[in-house]
C-alpha cells in the first residue's frame, strides 16, 4: 500500500518539501499567530465523548477508576523484591616479614529489601603450618537504610578463638553505621559492648582507585578504640592495632577478582607495650595474595 | 498484503508466506507450530510478519517461549508469532481493532498497544488495566481506532519486554496521509541480552556500576582531557568534585554495551540487516525504540532526514542530520536516497558502547560504510543543575572548594529566583487550583530537590532544574551536526482541546543509583498514593529531575502536551516525553480518559524498581483510594 498510490496528496507534497525548518521558523515571524498555528487550515476531527469499556457507562467507570484494583489483580510491578548479595572480600594468604603465615578471610551478606535487611559480617584469620590456632568474629545485624548513603545496624557479634586444647569465644552487642562518605570513601564503623563489660569501636574504610577497567588498586585502613585494658587479646586502652592495607586486583568479572597486597600492621601506646611484653613485633609487613568473590 | 512488498525484502517476503500459513495454521488447531522450522534450528530474529488488526475478523497473536537465532547467538527469549520483534501491526483509523493473544507460555504475559488511546480495560497493563492474560489462556482486545501514525506495543508484565516481546503498530489514517513518501519502512530498535533479566536486575540491585566499562580511570585520564577541554589538574579536580558528591559522571547507561546486543529489527549490526530502498526513492522510516535501557542516536551519514512526525503525531517537518530517540518514543522521519550509492542507517547507543546499523540499498547483500564512532560523553555541571558559569563543560575545579555537600554552596544565592510565580515549591505534589494556568513564557528554572525526599533519593538539594528544550541531550550538538531537539517540534494540526490548565502538580524525578530504587518525589509505586486527574479538567504538571539519568516518562491514555515554549497551539503533544538530568519539563494533559492508567519512566529496570504511579482519573481528586498498591 504506497502511499501515494493510495491518496494523491500532491498539495501536501509540494508544501512538505518547500517547507523545511529555516523556512518554517523565518515564516513564523512573519505569519499572525492567529495563522501560524494552522498549516494546514484545519483542527483535527478527533472523535468525541470518553472512550469507555463495552458494557460500561462513563458513571460505572469512574466508580471503579475510584477505587483499590478488584482481587485477583496482581501487583502492577513488583518494587518490594527481596534481593540478596555476598562478598568475600578478602581471601588470602598472608605471609608477614616476621611471624608465621596465615590464611585471613573477611566478607559481609545481606539480604532484604530496600531498606531493611538482614545483615552478616564476618572475618576470621587460622595458622597454616605448626601448631592449630585461629580467631573469627561474626556479626549478625538488622539493617535499616536511615538516609541515601547509610545505614544503620544493630545486632550481635560472637567472636572465638582457639590455640591447641583452648577454646574461648565472647558475645557482645553491636551498632553500626556503613555507608560511603564524600569522596566515596565506604566506611564500616561499629561500636561493641562485651559480655564482660568491654567497650571498643571499630573503624574500616575502603577506596576504589580505577587504574584500567579492571584493574583497581584499593587503600584499606582499620583501626579500633578501646575503652579499657583488655590484656588477653594484647590490647590497652586507647588506640588498638592499626592496618593499612593495600590490595590490586584484577577483575576477570565483576564477580572473580584475585590480587596481590601488602599489610602495615603496627600498634602503639599501651596495646604496643603489651604486645612486646607478650614477645611480639609492634610492627609487621604482610604481604597478601588472594580472591575477591561476589555471589 | 500489498504494503509488504515493499516492505520486507525479497529474501524475508518468500520464508514469511510458508511462515504465515504454519502461524494461521497453529493458531486454529491449537498446536505450537511456529517455534520449528523444518531444520529443526531455531528460528531466526527479524523475519517478522505483517498484520491487519483492523481486517476481517482480526488477528491472532501467538506468545512463546523458546530458542531463538539473535544477536548472534542462540537466546532463550519470548516471540509474537515466531519472531523478535513481533508482527508489525496494521489498523486503519476508525476501525475496529480485534486482537486475540494466544499465551502459550508457562508464565501470565499482558500486551499494551503504547501511544493508543483506548478504554482502560483494553491497555494492557496487569493489576490496572485487567489481570493479565494467565498461562495457556487467550484474551481477545477490542477497541476503536482513535487515532492514526507510528506507535508499537510491547508486554507490560515482568522482565518480558527485555525478552523480545514487542513489536510496531501502525494506524492508517482514515483520511489522506499529509506525509508524502514513495515507500515506508519499519525500523525498530531494541537491546537483548542473553542473560536472565532477573539476573541483569540482581546486578544492578547489588553491585553499583556493574555494567559500566567506562568509568573515570588512571588510563583514561587523557581522554577525558580531551573530552571535557581541560588540562590534567582541571580533570583530578573535576573527578575530585564528582567523587566528592559521590556520584560517578560515566553513569550514563544502567546497562550497557558490556551485555548488550543492539538490535534493528531484531539483527545485530554484523548480520547488517536490510532495508529495500530505490535510487531517488523518498522513503518513510518508521522508527520506534523498543528497547529496555538504550537510548539510540541515529543518523544516515550523508543524508539529511526531515522529521515528519513524533509519538504517531504529526509535526511540521523540520530537517536535521541526527536525532535522538528515547526509549519508548516514536519517530518517522523521510530520506530521499541518493542515485549513487547505500546508505548506513547508523545507530549509536548513549553512552557509545556500541551500535545497531542498518543498510539502506535496493539490493541486501550490500554493505553501506559503517562511520567512525564517537567518545563516550561524560556527566558535566549541567546535568547537576549547575549551568552557570562556562556552560556546564568547565568550572568543575572549583568544586573542591565549596564547603556544602555536594559543593553546591554557591547555588544557593541563586535559590530566590527558583520560586518564581511557584510559592508552593514544597514536598510532594502540590497542587494549585482555580485560575487559568499561564500557556506561554513559563518560568526556565526550578529548584532541585528539596533535599528530603528520603533514602530512595539522591537529590542535589540547593542546584536548580532547567529548561533545556533546546539541548540536544548529552554528547550531542557540538560536531557541527543538526540534532533534533524537542524546541524543533511544532504539531502539524492543532488538536481539538488546547485549553489552558487549571490545576499544577510537582513530580519529582528521584532515585538512588547506590541502592538501585527509583521513584516519584522520593517514593517507589508501592510506597506512594494513586495520582489522581479529575475527570474533565486540563492538568499541568512539571517534572524535575532530581537524578542525574535521563528517564523517558510513559503516560497511559492520555496525551501530554509538551511546553515547547511556542505558540500553545503549536506544542507537539507526546505519550513519552524524555526529561534530561536536571531538567524541569512542563506538560499539559485533558484528563479525558476515565479509569485507571499507568505512568512511568519507560526504562524497564528503573519502572520495575518503583518508579511509577497509578494514575486514577476519577470525579474528585478527593476521593478514591489511599494506596493502589493493595
Amino acid at each position: 500500500m504506497r502511499i501515494t498510490d493510495v491518496w494523491p496528496t500532491h498539495v501536501v507534497l509540494a508544501w512538505l518539501l518547500a517547507v523545511g525548518l529555516p523556512a518554517a521558523e523565518a515564516a513564523e515571524e512573519k505569519i499572525p499567530r492567529d495563522h501560524a498555528h494552522h498549516p494546514s487550515g484545519a483542527e483535527e476531527a478527533e472523535p468525541v465523548g470518553p472512550k469507555l469499556p463495552q458494557g460500561m457507562t462513563l458513571d460505572e467507570v469512574l466508580d471503579r477508576a475510584a477505587q483499590a484494583p478488584p482481587d485477583g489483580f496482581p501487583d502492577a510491578i513488583n518494587d518490594n523484591a527481596i534481593f540478596s548479595y555476598a562478598v568475600l572480600d578478602q581471601f588470602e594468604y598472608r605471609v608477614p616479614n616476621h611471624g608465621e603465615e596465615r590464611l585471613g578471610w573477611e566478607g559481609m551478606a545481606w539480604i532484604g529489601y530496600d531498606y531493611d535487611r538482614l545483615w552478616i559480617e564476618h572475618e576470621g584469620e587460622r595458622s597454616v603450618e605448626g601448631s592449630e590456632h585461629g580467631e573469627t568474629e561474626t556479626d549478625l545485624r538488622y539493617s535499616r537504610l536511615v538516609t541515601a548513603f547509610w545505614h544503620a545496624q544493630g545486632g550481635v557479634r560472637y567472636a572465638n578463638d582457639w590455640a591447641d586444647d583452648v577454646y574461648a569465644d565472647t558475645w557482645s552487642v553491636v551498632v553500626a553505621l556503613q555507608g560511603v562518605v564524600p569522596y566515596m570513601v565506604e566506611v564500616d564503623t561499629s561500636l561493641a559492648l562485651s559480655e564482660d563489660g568491654d567497650l571498643w569501636f571499630e573503624a574500616e574504610g575502603e577506596y576504589d582507585l580505577r587504574v584500567t577497567q579492571r584493574l583497581v588498586l584499593q587503600p584499606r585502613a582499620d583501626f579500633s578504640l578501646f575503652a579499657q585494658d583488655i590484656p588477653e587479646q594484647h590490647v590497652g586502652a586507647g588506640l588498638g592495632p592499626v592496618d593499612l592495607d593495600v590490595r590490586l586486583r584484577y577483575e576477570f568479572t565483576r564477580r572473580f577478582a584475585p590480587y596481590l597486597g601488602i599489610r602495615y600492621h603496627v600498634t602503639v601506646g599501651e596495646t604496643a607495650d603489651l604486645v612486646e611484653a607478650a614477645g611480639e613485633k609492634t610492627e609487621q609487613l604482610v604481604f597478601l595474595g588472594g580472591l575477591r568473590i561476589a555471589w | 498484503m500489498n504494503a509488504d512488498h515493499d516492505h520486507l525484502s525479497e529474501w524475508t517476503r518468500l520464508s514469511r508466506r510458508g511462515f504465515l500459513s504454519a502461524a494461521t495454521i497453529a493458531a486454529l488447531t491449537g498446536c505450537s507450530g511456529l517455534r520449528t522450522t523444518r531444520s529443526g534450528a531455531p528460528p531466526v530474529a527479524g523475519n517478522f510478519s505483517e498484520l491487519d488488526a483492523t481486517g476481517e475478523g482480526g488477528i491472532d497473536l501467538v506468545l512463546e517461549r523458546g530458542p531463538l537465532q539473535i544477536g548472534g547467538g542462540i537466546g532463550n527469549a519470548i516471540t509474537v508469532n515466531g519472531s523478535v520483534p513481533g508482527p508489525v501491526i496494521r489498523m486503519t483509523e476508525g476501525k475496529e481493532a480485534v486482537i486475540r493473544v494466544h499465551n502459550r507460555m508457562g508464565e501470565s504475559t499482558s500486551i499494551h498497544w503504547h501511544g493508543i488511546l483506548l478504554p482502560f480495560t483494553m491497555d494492557g497493563v496487569p493489576g490496572i488495566s485487567f489481570a493479565g492474560i494467565p498461562a495457556g489462556e487467550t484474551f481477545t482486545y477490542r477497541f476503536r481506532v482513535r487515532q492514526n501514525g507510528t506507535y508499537w506495543y510491547h508486554s507490560h508484565s515482568g522482565m518480558q519486554e527485555q525478552l523480545g516481546l514487542y513489536g510496531q503498530l501502525i494506524v492508517v489514517p482514515a483520511g489522506p496521509d499529509p506525509v508524502a513518501a514513495d515507500v515506508e519502512r519499519t525500523v525498530v530498535l531494541s537491546d537483548w541480552t542473553f542473560e536472565d533479566p532477573h539476573a541483569v536486575m540482581r546486578k544492578l540491585k547489588t553491585m553499583e556500576g556493574y555494567y559500566n566499562f567506562q568509568r573515570p580511570i588512571l588510563a583514561n585520564l587523557g581522554q577525558e582531557m580531551e573530552i571535557r577541554g581541560m588540562d590534567l589538574g582541571g580533570v583530578l579536580a573535576s573527578r575530585a568534585a564528582w567523587n566528592r558528591m559521590r556520584m560517578d559522571e560515566s553513569d550514563i547507561s544502567d546497562v550497557t554495551g558490556a551485555t548488550y546486543k543492539y538490535l534493528i529489527n531484531g539483527r545485530t549490526a554484523d548480520e547488517n540487516p536490510h532495508i529495500r530502498a530505490e535510487p531517488g526513492q523518498r522513503v518513510r522510516l518508521r522508527m520506534v525504540n523498543a528497547s529496555a535501557m538504550t537510548y539510540y542516536d541515529v543518523r544516515l551519514p550523508g543524508l539529511p532526514m526531515t522529521v515528519v512526525q513524533a509519538d504517531g503525531q504529526n509535526v511540521r517537518p523540520v530537517e536535521v542530520d541526527e536525532l535522538r530517540i528515547t526509549v519508548a518514543e516514536t519517530y518517522d522521519v523521510v530520506v530521499t536516497m541518493p542515485a549513487d550509492r547505500a546508505v548506513t542507517l547508523f545507530a549509536e547507543v548513549m553512552d557509545r558502547s556500541g551500535y545497531a546499523r542498518a543498510t539502506l540499498s535496493p539490493m541486501s547483500a550490500v554493505a553501506a560504510e559503517v562511520p567512525e564512532r564517537r567518545q563516550r560523553p561524560l556527566l558535566t555541571m549541567a546535568d547537576m543543575g549547575m549551568l552557570h558559569g562556562a556552560g556546564g563543560h568547565a568550572g568543575m575545579a572549583g568544586m573542591g572548594d565549596h564547603d556544602s555537600q555536594g559543593g553546591m554552596a554557591g547555588m544557593a544565592k541563586h535559590a530566590d529566583h527558583a520560586g518564581m510565580d511557584h510559592t508552593a515549591a514544597g514536598a510532594g505534589a502540590h497542587a494549585a487550583q482555580g485560575a487559568t494556568l499561564a500557556v506561554t513564557g513559563l518560568p526556565d528554572r526550578r529548584q532541585h530537590g528539596p533535599a528530603d525526599h528520603g533514602p530512595g533519593s539522591i537529590t542535589m538539594g540547593h542546584s536548580m532544574a532547567y529548561r533545556r528544550l533546546d539541548n540536544p541531550g548529552l554528547g550531542l550538538g557540538d560536531d557541527g551536526r543538526r540534532v533534533l531537539t524537542y524546541k524543533h517540534l511544532r504539531c502539524l494540526t492543532t488538536p481539538a482541546d488546547r485549553r489552558a490548565p487549571t490545576r499544577e502538580i510537582d513530580m519529582h524525578l528521584t532515585g538512588n543509583m547506590h541502592q538501585y530504587i527509583w521513584g516519584f518525589d522520593g517514593k517507589k509505586w508501592s510506597e506512594a498514593d494513586v495520582l489522581r486527574f479529575r475527570y474533565g479538567e486540563r492538568l499541568r504538571i512539571n517534572f524535575i529531575n532530581d537524578t542525574m539519568m535521563n528517564h523517558p516518562l510513559h503516560l497511559h491514555g492520555m496525551w501530554m502536551d509538551l511546553y515547547a515554549g511556542h505558540a500553545y497551539s503549536e506544542n507537539p503533544r507526546k505519550h513519552t516525553v524524555n526529561v534530561q538530568p536536571a531538567e524541569l519539563v512542563t506538560v499539559d494533559i485533558s484528563a479525558d480518559a476515565p479509569g485507571q492508567w499507568a505512568f512511568h519512566c519507560h526504562l524497564l529496570y528503573h519502572m520495575e524498581m518503583g518508579m511509577f504511579r497509578t494514575v486514577a482519573v476519577v470525579r474528585s481528586v478527593t476521593e478514591g483510594v489511599a494506596n493502589a498498591d493493595h
